[in-house]
């Protein structure tokens, strides 16, 4: 699902979920002010003055290592919400203290409501177990297990009967594409394969929420892709929310509903692609984006400005919001004049040849005085 | 670094596992003693039953032939079943003393042992002489005698420390020792008489025989303890050197010794349970007694002819009736 | 679990070692990082240099430092010459009142009526019982039995069969040898204690691989286990157990159990962290953890452990035969007496057979595990026959043992046997009457063992004794500061002042002359004969068999062959030691060689290097961790054999291992067999580089 109102993410620590209208869903996992800090005395750096220090001048005065530091997001039900950054930006890290494996420093953390730090040992054994199910970089498959026992291990722990988990394994190997391969021994397998049967067991347990912490790094490019199709067509199905980890930006791009991109340790920017590709927070963000096709991220609705005179009634063509930069450069390209962007009958703004162009070559369009840059960010502020 | 992190789960509730783990070690520790709830039956052996008697097989073949011929008889005569087991004399002293053993049957004198077990503990007691004295001394092979008559006198022995002497004793004559087992006042002897000799353990019986028989092929000179009776005399000459004459309490004090290795008529020792409600195996074992020709015979078929013991012991019997009838009670 | 935690103590605990020892005089080397506000003058600079710690120059200027003061005091008040007498405490008096009130109460206290004896006659019942199963069996029953699961523990097909028929074979031997029954003894007291110390090892393991504190403290134990000799610790289970089965068999489980609790541990510290959180992350309790994702990914370390914990037991149930352990070391032993080699030799070569089989069996075991899995369905008629094999072993044992018994046939057939012993003596006569001396131009094993006692073992030994005790130390603590840490110099030191403390200060240095002569001839030996077998295939195809025999061959058998090369003395002591330890040396300098990157030889082949060459300038400097190795192998080794050196007239600290065990005398054979442990200590630190014990 894409978000129809676009946030700024001004802030990086701003609530994701504030911007929601009252009617959304509650959120899948809530995650406010979360700590994580490694070293000493750990315990005592969240809210002490030592908490604003960079990374460096931490390690140097207590020799603690903050991983997370003041994170606060929402999960919607039903979306894909990647976390990217670089490696060592406590994304790895921030995704295992959603089922505590590794147990957050402070703040609060809730899933469905109910508060997850709380819980006691079986109350979280019952949320990995059944509610939350994650995918690993390197799989983390049992070697000395066929890949039919490896899929019902997570049946196995529930304490499902042999043949029933048997009979899951096997319709779940059928969904990931592996039928056939249930007698063999994950290293018997490819890379791409091992991962699928690691999906496989994610999604045998039939989880409310699957967390992928960078699943398809070590795989190739064109094994990686055909994984990410995998993904997307599996959401597509059936919808489930997913917590997706990477340090992929074009991953992060192609799957995500909404990203929020982490550096040390912190949320530098949480919104939906476009906004990040289109109106990076900071030049961290800039930077990071900056290679981006950017006309196949950013929309009509960004790239337009307001229509002026009778450009709104032009025959110049008609595009939706939605559809993106590359898309209407077509259109400009065939017909030569500047396209309309169409609510329906309503004519929202206009995109030029200048409009397109400044979009791929990553500029703000008239620049100082002129409208807005981004008319999304207009109407949040 | 959140790669490489492992999950963690609570430090307080790591404790309390460990703590859990802790509690149900020490139960499991606790029903292991607890099922050993009664006292343990003591002195239990192998495989044994009231018709197996246990007899030490020291490591020096005199004391084999006697526990061969013994073994033997106690089985064909008397219908007994024998075990026997190879030890050191002072754990044999022990194992007699627990009951793993029922007798040892040449003990070559251990005052320290005897007073422990025979007087105070009073769990083992004599079992009368073997009939065979046994003598300690130090020798030198007939050869090397017969060149030098005088070395058999113990104050010329200095004389020829340069023939004795070996890499390992550097500048004096080396004096050979046998296992750690034996009585030994050689290294209060050496000290006490002033003598340019040093004493070089062979650490076995085994390795001080090789020696020997080394030596001997050889036609070297030696100088070595030894004693008799033993086989290998019949198979190397040997001579013994003579030590100043023994005077009363002349080995009362350990550090002080300057006399003769003492005769030792040989001894036999029972376990005191066993001495008492053995039997007429009991009774068999205090009848048996022998001279050191005979014993020497069958020393000599087990180690010179590396005949095995109990065949040894079985022609033996067979040639001599006249001498064992009389130990059946 | 502590990865993160444990660097940073790490950090801070060597950080204050150093501050403490340089406090005043070197702190700004230790803390290179602190910038310094002026440039120091050039003498400081030229100090810092000195003292650097990264450097060996460094290590050892700052040793001197910390070692000059006290070096000095004690110097002054103790003297220099041997270790001084205020220093020593006696531990033989206490350690002789703890042996008298042992055996003054073991009829009578409770620890003995109420835990001691239970312990001991559950043993005797489980050996007595395997016995007794094996002697039903008989030799058609146990043969087919020990055949039947071999086949089966090697997974069957082509491997299963090769591992059957080795199994056939060994046993064959064994009762062609007229071994059959003790034979059967030594593998009835093995099967109870292999098990014994397998169940410990792997507790012990656990408890180590799953806990921190456990591992920390456990991981001093097992190293100083590693380096403890089997002689200096029967004697007091003689004392407790008495002489028999018991003794030997608890002394034997706690001489296997360390490498299985060591590789258990390793296994499970060892496994996939991904898999385990991956398991942790579909909700795995504890126990589902270990049940389904530690242990099995531990198992080829676990049967590692099985492996080198049934070598061991091998060794030591012949060791025991020394407190009646019986079977095929007391046939070893027995024939000692006689000194009949041949004898001792047919009792020797089943446990050779013993061990090959027994090391082929696991082995094969072990690579099951690493096989793929059987294609694609294999179909309900396999999986039937494999559960079914074991009860059908059974079955077919008993059925061939019924059929035995049936025919009468239960004992070995008397008929069936070849008697070797006659012309083993023979060729050991002839061997020693040719080799020993009057061999032209070399001379002869005897006047080899005259030069070298005179030329190497003398002034080795009489130079260590003379050396000022206090320099003694100082040179301990300056190699192992080289090698390691701190704390390693520290270790050694303290070891190897626990020698002076026991007041055998002279005796171990007599003893350590042994051990380092010893291992000058076994390095030399081991890496020249090394170097070849890596070279020469054939030679390394040729030296494997004779290799393993000597390591498997039990001690015993060696002594009176060496003694007639050699003559009683030290030098055969230290033939003794090089005969065993030559094997591993080899063994790993061959290994060590041969995996030598072929890109780095390909290059040297390349540029056009001679084949000595490329000895000399890659492989060699390439092979330098696996030679290390070799060293700290070959020195624990050498020093395992000193107690038999005791036997063959090495004298010192064997000697009196020997004597305090044959004699029952508690003091002396504890002291002694401490001081070989400290000993031991000490080599081992002293040669075992720090990055290969962390990496452990």
């Amino acid at each position: 699902m894409t978000t129809t109102a676009p946030v700024p993410a001004p802030a990086p620590a701003t609530p994701g979920g504030k911007n929601r209208p009252g009617d959304a869903p509650a959120p899948v996992f809530s995650v406010r002010n979360l700590w994580k800090v490694f070293g000493p005395k750990a315990e005592r750096i969240p809210g002490s003055e030592a908490a604003g220090l960079s990374a460096a001048e931490l390690r140097e005065r207590t020799g603690c290592t903050a991983a997370v530091r003041d994170v606060s997001f929402d999960v919607h039900p039903g979306e894909v919400f990647v976390v990217m950054g670089l490696s060592g930006s406590g994304k790895s890290t921030l995704v295992r203290c959603l089922t505590r494996l590794i147990e957050p420093t402070s703040g609060s953390l809730s899933i469905d409501g109910e508060d997850v730090l709380g819980m006691d040992r079986s109350r979280l054994r019952e949320l990995r177990r059944r509610r939350a199910a994650m995918v690993f970089q390197h799989f983390g498959l049992l070697p000395h297990r066929t890949v039919v026992d490896n899929i019902a291990y997570g049946l196995e722990i529930q304490g499902v009967g042999r043949a029933e988990r048997r009979r899951r394994a096997a319709e779940m190997l059928e969904k990931v594409g592996l039928a056939g391969m249930g007698r063999r021994r994950p290293a018997q397998l490819s890379g791409g394969q091992q991962q699928r049967v690691g999906l496989a067991r994610a999604l045998a347990c039939d989880p409310e929420v699957l967390l992928f912490d960078e699943p398809f790094s070590a795989l190739d490019p064109i094994v990686r892709r055909d994984m990410q199709d995998e993904v997307v067509r599996l959401h597509r199905e059936e919808g489930r929310t997913m917590v997706f980890i990477t340090h992929d930006l074009s991953e992060a791009l192609r799957l995500g509903d909404r990203i929020a991109l982490m550096r040390d340790g912190r949320i530098v920017q949480l919104g939906i692609p476009e906004e990040i590709v289109g109106s990076p927070a900071d030049d961290y963000v800039r930077d990071f984006v900056r290679d981006v096709p950017r006309e196949q991220v950013v929309t009509a609705r960004t790239a337009m400005r307001p229509a002026r005179g009778d450009e709104a009634e032009s025959s110049g063509p008609a595009v939706s919001p939605d559809a993106t930069v590359a898309s209407v450069i077509e259109a400009v390209a065939r017909t030569g004049g500047p396209a309309r962007v169409m609510d329906g009958r309503r004519c929202l703004g206009v995109v030029d040849q200048q409009r397109l162009l400044a979009v791929v070559a990553g500029i703000t369009p008239d620049a100082a005085p002129a409208a807005p840059a981004a008319p999304g960010t207009a109407e949040a502020a | 670094m959140h790669t490489g992190e492992r999950p963690r789960t609570p430090a307080r509730a790591r404790t309390r596992t460990r703590t859990r783990v802790a509690v149900a070690a020490a139960c499991a520790l606790g029903t292991l003693v607890l099922s050993a709830c009664g006292a343990a039956e003591t002195g239990k052996q192998s495989l044994a039953d009231s018709n197996t008697v246990n007899l030490t097989a020291p490591s020096w073949v005199g004391a084999e032939a006697n526990t061969a011929v013994a073994a033997h008889l106690l089985e064909e005569e008397l219908g007994y079943n024998v075990r026997t087991r190879q030890m050191g004399e002072v754990l044999a002293w022990d194992a007699l003393s627990r009951g793993d053993v029922d007798a040892i049957l040449e003990d070559w004198g251990h005052p320290q042992e005897e007073k422990r077990y025979v007087e105070e503990k009073k769990t083992v007691v004599s079992g009368g002489d073997l009939g065979v004295t046994g003598h300690i001394g130090w020798f030198v092979p007939k050869y090397f005698a017969d060149e030098h008559p005088d070395v058999t006198d113990w104050r010329n022995l200095d004389k020829y420390a340069d023939e004795l002497r070996t890499p390992e004793s550097g500048d004096k004559g080396q004096l050979l020792e046998g296992s750690p087992d034996y009585v030994t006042n050689d290294e209060a002897l050496i000290k006490n008489l002033d003598l340019d000799l040093k004493p070089v353990y062979a650490g076995s019986e085994a390795t001080q025989i090789t020696q020997i028989r080394r030596s001997a092929e050889n036609r070297k000179p030696f100088l070595t303890y030894w004693w008799t009776p033993q086989w290998l005399n019949a198979e190397v000459e040997m001579v013994e050197v003579e030590l100043p004459e023994r005077t009363e309490g002349c080995d009362a004090d350990p550090e002080r010794i300057d006399c003769a290795y003492p005769k030792t008529p040989l001894q036999k020792f029972l376990n005191a349970d066993f001495a008492e409600n053995g039997g007429r195996a009991a009774q068999f074992l205090k009848n048996f007694r022998w001279t050191e020709d005979q014993q020497n015979e069958v020393a000599q078929m087990i180690a010179g002819e590396r005949m095995p013991a109990e065949e040894a012991a079985e022609k033996w019997v067979e040639e001599n009736p006249q001498v064992w009838k009389k130990w059946i009670p | 679990m502590s990865t993160a935690t444990a660097a940073p103590t790490d950090d801070s605990r060597t950080g204050t070692t150093r501050n403490a020892v340089g406090a005043g005089t070197a702190r700004g080397p230790a803390r290179p990082a602190a910038p310094a506000p002026l440039a120091p003058p050039p003498a400081v600079g030229r100090l810092r240099r000195a003292l650097d710690p990264g450097t060996a120059r460094g290590k050892l200027a700052r040793l001197a430092l910390a070692a000059v003061v006290p070096v000095a005091v004690a110097a002054v008040l103790w003297g220099s010459g041997t270790w001084p007498a205020a220093l020593t405490v006696d531990a033989t008096a206490p350690l002789d009142r703890v042996s008298d009130w042992i055996v003054d109460n073991r009829e009578t206290h409770w620890v003995f009526l109420y835990v001691l004896l239970h312990w001991s006659n559950t043993a005797i019942d489980a050996i007595d019982g395997v016995y007794l199963l094996l002697r039903w069996l008989g030799w058609a029953g146990t043969g087919t039995a020990a055949v039947l699961l071999s086949w089966r523990a090697a997974g069957g097909g082509r491997r299963g069969l090769r591992v059957a028929v080795t199994t056939a074979a060994v046993f064959a031997a064994c009762g062609l040898l007229g071994m059959w029954e003790p034979t059967m003894v030594t593998l009835a007291l093995m099967a109870v204690s292999v098990a014994a110390a397998a169940v410990l090892g792997v507790l012990l393991g656990l408890a180590a691989g799953l806990s921190d504190r456990v591992h920390r403290a456990l991981r001093p134990v097992l190293d100083t286990m590693q380096v403890l000799p089997a002689f200096a610790y029967l004697l007091p289970f003689v004392l407790v157990f008495g002489i028999g089965s018991p003794a030997a068999l608890f002394s034997t489980v706690i001489y296997a159990a360390p490498p299985m609790a060591r590789l258990t541990a390793m296994g499970l510290r060892g496994a996939d962290p991904g898999v385990l959180e991956a398991s942790a992350s579909l909700g795995a309790s504890r126990l589902q953890r270990l049940r389904t994702a530690r242990l099995p990914l531990a198992r080829a370390e676990i049967l590692l452990g099985l492996n080198q914990t049934i070598m061991m037991a091998l060794s030591m149930v012949v060791i025991a035969s020394v407190i009646g352990a019986g079977g095929l070391g007391d046939e070893v032993y027995q024939a000692l007496a006689t000194v009949d080699v041949g004898r001792a030799l047919a009792a020797g070569i089943p446990i050779v057979l013993l061990a090959v089989w027994l090391d082929r069996t696991t082995a094969a075991a072990g690579e099951r595990l690493d096989d793929p899995v059987r294609a694609d369905g294999f179909g309900p008629l396999r999986t039937w026959a494999a559960r079914a094999a074991a009860p059908a072993a059974v079955a077919a044992a008993v059925t061939a043992a019924l059929a035995a018994r049936a025919a009468g046939a239960t004992a070995w057939p008397e008929g069936w046997t070849v008697a070797i012993a006659r012309p083993v003596n023979l060729a050991k006569d002839w061997i020693v009457a040719n080799l020993s001396e009057g061999v032209p131009v070399v001379g002869g094993t005897l006047v080899w063992a005259g030069n070298f006692t005179e030329w190497l073992l003398n002034p080795l030994r009489d130079g260590l004794q003379a050396m000022p005790w206090w320099s003694v130390l100082l040179l301990v603590a300056a190699l192992a500061r080289l090698v390691g840490t701190w704390r390693t110099a520290a270790t050694a030191t303290a070891a190897m002042a626990a020698v002076g403390v026991l007041g055998v200060w002279g005796r171990s240095l007599n003893t350590l002359s042994q051990v380092l002569a010893g291992l000058a001839v076994t390095l030399l030996l081991g890496i020249a004969v090394g170097i070849l077998a890596a070279r020469v295939r054939w030679v390394e195809r040729a030296l494997r068999p004779v290799l393993d025999t000597l390591q498997t061959m039990p001690q015993f058998v060696y002594l009176i062959p060496v003694v007639a090369l050699f003559n009683v003395g030290r030098a055969a002591a230290v033939a003794a030691a090089v005969v065993y330890a030559l094997p591993a040396v080899v063994r790993i300098t061959t290994q060590g060689l041969r995996q030598v990157d072929p890109a780095a030889m390909e290059a040297a082949r390349s540029l056009g290097a001679t084949g000595v060459q490329q000895l000399r300038q890659v492989q060699l400097p390439l092979a330098r961790p696996a030679l290390l190795l070799a060293v700290n192998q070959g020195v624990v080794l050498v020093l395992a054999v000193v107690i038999i050196g005791g036997m063959v007239g090495g004298g010192a600290l064997g000697y009196d291992v020997v004597k305090g065990l044959s004699r029952g005398d508690l003091g002396l054979g504890l002291v002694a067999g401490t001081a070989i442990v400290c000993l031991g200590l000490v080599l081992d630190r002293v040669t075992q580089p720090a990055g290969a014990r962390t990496k452990q």
